[in-house]
């Protein structure tokens, strides 16, 4: 009886000073939690407008984590996310690609980094006016497409139309697109130039 | 990315238009994703409808090749991206997805629901409002200001969302009626 009440002692001894550090720990990690689910969330949000812009899920997520640390390896990502480093390589290969993304080597390591090509909203707007290049291209095909349409006996032929009709619509919409994006850039800069004032 | 194998065409498509087709829909599977993000599975499916309109799984097996599998996946996406409708064909267990017009002719699906978008906008809020109040403990850990910059960046992109959709449905519109 009495050994158990020393033990006891001893054990609440020894396990008081534990309990006290465990309390003075507590909070920095309660932080640390909120913090990382907020992280979660943010990289959620991210994946999901990839996805409903027609990005595959993984392709989304490897570019949300970017968009989140700024600065990545593929390593990292590898950790982040449990993908393949081949699904990391060709994610990273298409937002260079992209002009999301530029990537540079450690002096050190010799390892590539991979560092977010500016803010959210520059490569957004960058990517707007390669929207444009994109635009253009379109159009050059487009022609290319109606010239082998073109052709008298073609216009009986089955499916002729359906072709006919996306190229039709594809030549009101372009130049209407064209028009939008030339006063939203203008726009955007004046948003831009008032904000810096 | 298409397959070049000889199948009968679901919609009797005559094999010159075909090959036309097949053209249009390589052009777009190569180049959207470089400049738009979207995969080159997805451009080549939402290509099918922007000349077919109607199609099925099956139909599409046919004319892509891909597997089954990566057919299902996609059609769910462009469901989920509000591209595509679909539809039970009446008495039986299959379903027929339509696409009722060129999806870019209206901005609310070029910059997704305008919904989600106020859904995301408020989520964000909700998140900067917690690192806000958090401040003082957060701040020290790790990784707390690149996530702060990162919601307040978005943010301000999608503050300026309802502008450009405005002004796309208004300009789409006017170009709309004028070539009409």
């Amino acid at each position: 009886m009495f050994s158990f009440f020393i033990n006891f002692e001893k054990i609440y001894i020894l396990r008081f000073p534990l309990c006290f550090i465990k309390m003075e720990n507590s909070k920095p990690r309660l932080t640390e939690g909120k913090l990382r689910t907020v992280e979660k969330r943010l990289v959620d949000v991210l994946t999901k407008m990839g996805y409903l812009k027609g990005g595959s899920r993984k392709a989304s997520e490897i570019t949300a984590h970017i968009y989140v640390n700024q600065e990545v390896t593929q390593k990292i990502l590898r950790k982040l996310t449990g993908y393949s480093l081949g699904t990391i390589s060709i994610a990273l290969q298409a937002l260079e690609k992209q002009g999301v993304v530029r990537k540079h080597s450690h002096p050190d390591t010799r390892e590539y980094h991979y560092e977010l090509d500016g803010t959210i909203s520059e490569i957004k707007f960058r990517s707007l006016i390669d929207v444009q290049r994109y635009f253009s291209q379109i159009k050059e095909f487009l022609r290319e497409i109606e010239a082998k349409l073109s052709r008298p006996d073609l216009s009986e032929k089955k499916g002729y139309e359906n072709i006919r009709r996306l190229l039709d619509e594809m030549k009101v919409l372009i130049p209407a697109y064209e028009w939008v994006m030339q006063r939203f850039q203008t726009f955007a800069s004046d948003v831009e130039a008032k904000r810096e004032v | 990315m298409t397959s070049s194998k000889a199948v009968q065409d679901p919609n009797g498509f005559d094999p010159e238009i075909r090959r036309i087709e097949q053209e249009i829909v390589g052009f777009f599977a190569e180049k959207s994703p470089e400049f738009t993000g979207r995969h080159p599975i997805i451009a080549t499916v939402l290509t099918y409808f922007d000349i077919r309109r109607s199609l099925t799984q099956e139909d599409l097996q046919k004319l892509t090749g891909f597997s089954a599998g990566t057919i299902s996946k996609s059609v769910r996406q462009l469901v989920d991206m509000n591209v595509i409708t679909k539809e039970t064909i009446p008495g039986t267990h299959k379903h027929i997805y339509r696409m009722e017009k060129l999806p870019f002719t209206s901005a609310r699906y070029f910059f997704m629901a305008e919904r989600l978008i106020e859904e995301m906008e408020k989520e964000l809020k909700e998140m900067k409002e917690t690192l806000d109040n958090e401040a003082e403990e957060m701040k020290g850990v790790k990784g707390y200001q690149k996530i702060y910059t990162t919601v307040t960046q978005l943010l301000k992109l999608i503050s300026t969302m309802p502008m450009l959709m405005a002004l796309i449905d208004e300009e789409i519109g006017k170009f709309m009626k004028e070539n009409k």
